[in-house]
């Protein structure tokens, strides 16, 4: 029986010495974006709004208590 | 535990255990291992659609990239290769067809209904002489060539071609003997004295 064609033109060529480095390169510069979107862009900084927001609301409490300095405002009426 | 057990060598992994540890924490030296494995199969697969050696380093980088990429999305159910696979040959069917949209040539479908049984088909196919048959393939759509090859070159079951091209069972049979009529109809027409 004679042998199936498809097996007889089936490529043997090796891939190009090459190919490595820039498939390698791509996959560096890919995880070296996707890092940097993790970090600035996934994660887009609601902490830091929110100690923002929480820094003002304790200056404002503490403006209505009549103290200014930082200091945790002390409850006279209790 | 103040002894930990070594880790195994990344290249004595498996590709599911490979797979899952790039799953958890990118790693280029573990994805370079897959690439090693895998790098002259999805290659000589692409050079066997596009018969373009430039195109085919070209393809071969995207697919490793897109892989790569997608990783996350690798579900394990499949074996790697297979899924790796399924890649390759959708990218380079979506190339071939971009590029070929405007050359394919029409076979009128009343052509393929009344053909005789299925196994004179596929005996006639594979009595090709190998340079007719090169020839008859590049003169075939991109997604017949593809279901060609699956089945009589890499001899894929029904069932991996399914899931590779995301048909049903009949459908999938029903592409490879559309495939084989269109490549046999072809054959005739740029080899008539071979009748």
């Amino acid at each position: 029986m004679s042998e199936n064609p498809f097996k007889i033109i089936r490529s043997t060529d090796q891939p190009p010495g090459d190919l490595r480095k820039e498939v390698m390169g791509s996959v560096k510069l890919m995880m070296l974006l996707m890092r940097f979107i993790q970090l600035f862009v996934a994660d887009p900084a609601p902490a830091m709004f929110e100690k923002v927001r929480l820094a003002g609301r304790t200056r404002n409490k503490n403006v209505e208590n009549g103290t200014t300095d930082g200091s945790e405002p002390t409850s006279k009426e209790t | 535990m103040l002894f930990k057990k070594k880790a195994k060598p990344d290249a004595q992994l498996s590709d599911e255990d490979l797979v899952a540890s790039l799953q958890r924490a990118m790693d280029a030296d573990r994805f370079g291992v897959l690439y090693d494995r895998y790098t002259a199969k999805v290659y000589q697969k692409c050079l066997g659609m596009t018969k373009d050696k430039e195109l085919a380093h070209d393809l071969t980088h995207d697919i490793f990239l897109k892989a790569f990429v997608n990783l996350s999305k690798f579900d394990h159910r499949a074996k790697f290769g297979t899924w790796l696979y399924s890649i390759t040959y959708n990218y380079c069917l979506d190339h071939l067809r971009k590029k070929q949209r405007h050359q394919t040539t029409e076979i009128k479908d009343d052509l393929l209904e009344d053909g005789g049984p299925e196994d004179r088909y596929e005996q006639e196919l594979l009595s090709f002489r190998a340079d007719h048959l090169s020839s008859v393939l590049d003169a075939l759509e991109p997604g017949d060539r593809a279901v060609l090859l699956m089945k009589y070159q890499d001899e894929l079951s029904i069932k991996d071609m399914m899931e590779m091209l995301g048909l049903s069972e009949s459908a999938v049979k029903m592409r490879v003997l559309r495939a084989r009529e269109r490549a046999l109809a072809k054959y005739h027409s740029l080899y008539p004295e071979e009748r």
